[in-house]
């Protein structure tokens, strides 16, 4: 398995395509591992819905191993391009593609292998909320018009009577802070 | 935040402000975006990065819709709170007047909301004080407009229900080098809330 996590991404494609016994499995999750996160913040990016993220994710992932299993997939080497380029197709259609999702989930991967590790959870939302409470009153302004009420820096520009560029840099500054203080105790 | 797993180091990591935009919406569609995508995908590590900005705004929104949020607050932003259903409890005072307040079972943040005519002024500072002027908390150099204006004060539920009964003032002045006050108000917090 440590061959696996150490391996290229082409290389990972190549194992599933080899349908080795036991080498492809562990391929797969090994490919699984590298790149459903990715396709689920691609999700949450493009969709900013974290359940439609989610499943997004599964639903990706399952048509690339599928590819790779059936040989579809020309050059390995190009396999995060090419699951970026499933992930733009799926998330593009994804209301038409209910009735695909369903008759997916049913035809391919174990459920063991289709879990994403929550990589949120992992936050301390008390030390969070104390840094926050760090923060100059324009820098948590920003901070939360940004990501929870999801505006652009335009929009908060307009509300904070602020130019956009303004927005950017409080932005940048108040997540560095942020960081910072989530790191140090 | 996050650590980073073994693999190769990134020979072109994408620059965090770059991350910011793409996150939230600020880089517009087309070739840079698709460049920062490809990139992403590729790369083991920038996507960590981003992860870890996601996660950070997934936590703020956690911690706004519980109501653990405190300061100054736009309309917008209280908007937002009671659509996604969080416990806004509202106190609105006019310049001179004197409100009694307290949390109830369920509140999830106490807004306080400062009326004045903010006509010629570009931004506030807010001071609040306890009893024998022991200073409380001071917000400086808010924006404002408007001669029907407010200002929304924040604090979450549960740190008020952590406060003793207590006399609190506030005073509302206009930011700069020549402050003019623009309102004194009064709060009178009871530590068990009213019948």
């Amino acid at each position: 398995m440590q061959a696996m996590v150490d391996a290229s991404d082409g290389d990972i494609a190549r194992a599933v395509s080899a349908r080795v016994p036991g080498a492809a499995e562990a391929a797969e999750a090994e490919l699984y591992r590298r790149f459903a996160p990715r396709v689920r913040l691609y999700g949450l990016r493009h969709l900013r819905d974290e359940d439609e993220a989610r499943d997004l994710s599964q639903q990706v992932m399952l048509v690339v191993i599928e590819k790779l299993r059936a040989g579809t997939i020309r050059d390995a080497d190009q396999i995060a391009s090419f699951v970026l380029g499933v992930s733009r197709t799926m998330s593009k259609d994804w209301k038409r593609l209910d009735w695909r999702r369903e008759k997916l989930r049913e035809t391919f991967l174990p459920a063991s292998l289709v879990t994403i590790p929550s990589w949120d959870a992992s936050l301390d939302l008390d030390h969070l909320e104390a840094c926050l409470a760090r923060l100059a009153d324009r820098e948590r302004m920003v901070v939360l018009l940004t990501f929870y009420a999801e505006k652009t820096a335009s929009e908060a520009g307009k509300e904070l009577r602020l130019t956009e560029g303004n927005v950017r840099v409080i932005r940048h500054r108040a997540v560095e802070r942020l960081r910072t203080c989530m790191t140090s105790r | 935040m996050h650590d980073i797993p073994m693999m190769p180091s990134c020979q072109a990591p994408i620059s965090d402000a770059l991350l910011l935009d793409y996150w939230t919406g600020d880089l517009s569609d087309g070739d840079e975006m698709n460049a920062l995508e490809e990139h992403l995908f590729a790369c083991g590590e920038c996507s960590v990065r981003l992860q870890d900005v996601a996660a950070l705004g997934a936590g703020l929104t956690t911690l706004a819709r519980q109501g653990r949020v405190s300061g100054i607050v736009s309309r917008s932003l209280l908007n937002r709170l009671q659509r996604d259903g969080s416990h806004v409890r509202m106190y609105w005072l006019a310049p001179g007047e004197t409100v009694p307040c307290a949390v109830y079972p369920g509140d999830d943040v106490v807004v306080t909301a400062l009326r004045a005519d903010f006509s010629g002024v570009e931004a506030v500072t807010l001071v609040v004080t306890g009893p024998d002027d022991v200073p409380f908390g001071r917000v400086e150099n808010v924006p404002v407009s408007g001669a029907r204006g407010e200002l929304l004060w924040a604090n979450p539920a549960a740190l008020l229900n952590r406060m003793p009964s207590i006399r609190l003032q506030l005073t509302l002045t206009s930011s700069g080098a020549a402050p003019v006050e623009l309102g004194r108000y009064v709060l009178e917090h009871s530590a068990t809330a009213l019948a």
